[in-house]
């Protein structure tokens, strides 16, 4: 499995492709984080940054390989399903390195205050706050990537069509973990309570070890 | 699609799939190569190592040759530097060496599909499925392509392969299929070509003309006799250059070679049977 992921990383890295969603994602913190403003809302603000992200970065992991490629490596690797395996973990692994640099960098230029300024936030928590929000933005964003994908939607308009509007649907719908994890930091910020999102993120590990699931063995029957 | 086929895989074998485009035949293959799984019916046996080889092999992946063929080497399960090692081993076998820096993206045709077929035997499969491989290969790297099949089928491996050359390996398959209709039938083998012995006579210590059409295996004596064996479609092109040679070469007899007997005796250990 190792080598496997280290193949897609390897794809992944010298095809380019992830240019594109990481370059996005800085713009979009570039818009929304500055120097100095309070530390909880710009860790939300990255966080749920990072949910269409990772769909992308999934996108692009699972259809990198021509279709003949693809069957060399599963006959190799024994079977489509630890392949595509291979390639949503890949995908999964980058977008955990970038929402923990980013997280990083939030932390270190943040005012460690509530949204007032008026009430002193412990960095620690907040740190762990932030990263748990990443983590279940990046495991919902790898859910939506793996259901709006190859093997489940072959098409690419619809596929696009379908990852940008789950992933949305994602991080405004009541009950998502996602939306929940990054209006907990959110909503924190107002009175300088750091809420650290546990049952968000184990939910968002279901939903994703769910997804994830239903994608690879599904890839042995339908490519 | 598929139905209605049944057929076992035993180790140490060379199995041919024939049959008209579109019959399944590399739906097949994709099946045993555990690339796809059977909506109904099953596959039984332990999964054995397996390397596959597709007929295309468009090369847009932004590695080197070599490059890629480390990469699956590790996925085959070879340490790196193992695994660099055979990719150039492989690359040299098959004449590509030189393109092994090249980007998959710049390489012909014919050496994409080299590497393809280079990643296929990089480590010693137990099956190893050929879909039309020799497809684009040039004439070297096909004798080298069967030479490599013949090494993996007498370590005990597993070879199936489809070609659309009736004669790719006659002589060493065991066992042939051919689709028909929606089924799978055993197919007669080929036969190995007919050859012809050509008896010719020159002066004592005449040498053989150079480049005898057939490439023909050949035995010369002292006293100038000369036993030559082609393939029978070049025995008259062989008679014709040895009489219009200088010196001409006196023809002393011309007889069909007996058929050697195309199946070869192997033991049979352990079945494989997906």
């Amino acid at each position: 499995m190792t080598a496997l992921i280290r193949y897609q990383a390897d794809l992944l890295v010298r095809s380019q492709r992830w240019l594109a969603p990481v370059l996005l994602y800085l713009a979009f913190l570039a818009v929304g984080v500055r120097s100095g403003e309070p530390v909880l809302d710009s860790l939300g603000y990255t966080a749920a940054g990072m949910l269409p992200v990772t769909a992308w970065l999934v996108r692009v992991c699972v259809t990198q390989e021509p279709p003949a490629a693809r069957a060399v490596v599963a006959a190799a690797a024994g079977g489509q399903p630890r392949a595509h395996l291979a390639a949503l973990l890949a995908a999964l692994g980058c977008a955990g390195l970038l929402g923990t640099a980013a997280t990083a960098v939030v932390l270190a230029i943040s005012d460690p205050a509530s949204t007032d300024h008026s009430v002193r936030v412990p960095l620690p928590p907040a740190g762990a706050a932030g990263l748990l929000a990443t983590a279940c933005c990046v495991l919902l964003g790898a859910a939506t990537g793996a259901l709006c994908g190859r093997p489940l939607l072959h098409g690419r308009g619809w596929s696009v069509a379908a990852t940008v509007l789950v992933a949305l649907l994602a991080l405004v719908t009541a009950g998502s973990p996602a939306k929940a994890a990054v209006t907990g930091l959110v909503s924190g910020s107002l009175t300088g309570t750091v809420h650290v999102p546990v049952l968000p993120l184990l939910g968002a590990a279901a939903v994703a070890a769910a997804a994830v699931a239903l994608a690879c063995r599904l890839t042995a029957m339908r490519g | 699609m598929l139905r209605g086929v049944d057929l076992a895989l035993p180790a140490r074998s060379l199995v041919r799939v024939e049959g008209a485009n579109g019959t399944g035949k590399s739906t097949l293959l994709r099946l045993l190569a555990g690339i796809d799984a059977p909506s109904e019916g099953r596959i039984t046996g332990r999964r054995p190592r397996t390397a596959y080889v597709p007929e295309r092999f468009p090369a847009a992946l932004p590695f080197t040759a070599a490059g890629y063929l480390v990469h699956l080497g590790r996925v085959q399960g070879l340490r790196t530097a193992d695994a660099a090692d055979r990719a150039h081993e492989w690359l040299t076998r098959f004449g590509a060496a030189a393109y092994a820096r090249t980007p998959l993206a710049e390489l012909s045709k014919g050496t994409s599909q080299k590497v393809a077929v280079a990643q296929s035997l990089l480590a010693e499969p137990e099956l190893l499925v050929l879909d039309e491989a020799w497809t684009g290969l040039d004439t070297e790297a096909r004798g080298e392509l069967d030479r490599a099949v013949a090494e993996r089928v007498t370590a005990g491996a597993t070879v199936v392969f489809v070609d659309h050359d009736p004669r790719r390996l006659a002589g060493t398959v065991d066992t042939a299929y051919r689709f028909e209709g929606l089924g799978l039938t055993t197919a007669p083998l080929a036969a190995l070509d007919p050859r012809v012995r050509v008896e010719a006579t020159a002066p004592p210590g005449t040498p053989l003309p150079a480049g005898l059409p057939g490439a023909p295996a050949y035995t010369l004596a002292a006293d100038g006799t000369a036993s030559l064996s082609v393939p029978a479609a070049h025995s008259d092109a062989l008679l014709r250059a040895l009489l219009t040679a200088r010196p001409p070469w006196h023809i002393g007899g011309v007889a069909p070679v007996p058929d050697p007997q195309p199946h070869r005796s192997t033991t049979r250990d352990g079945d494989r049977t997906p």
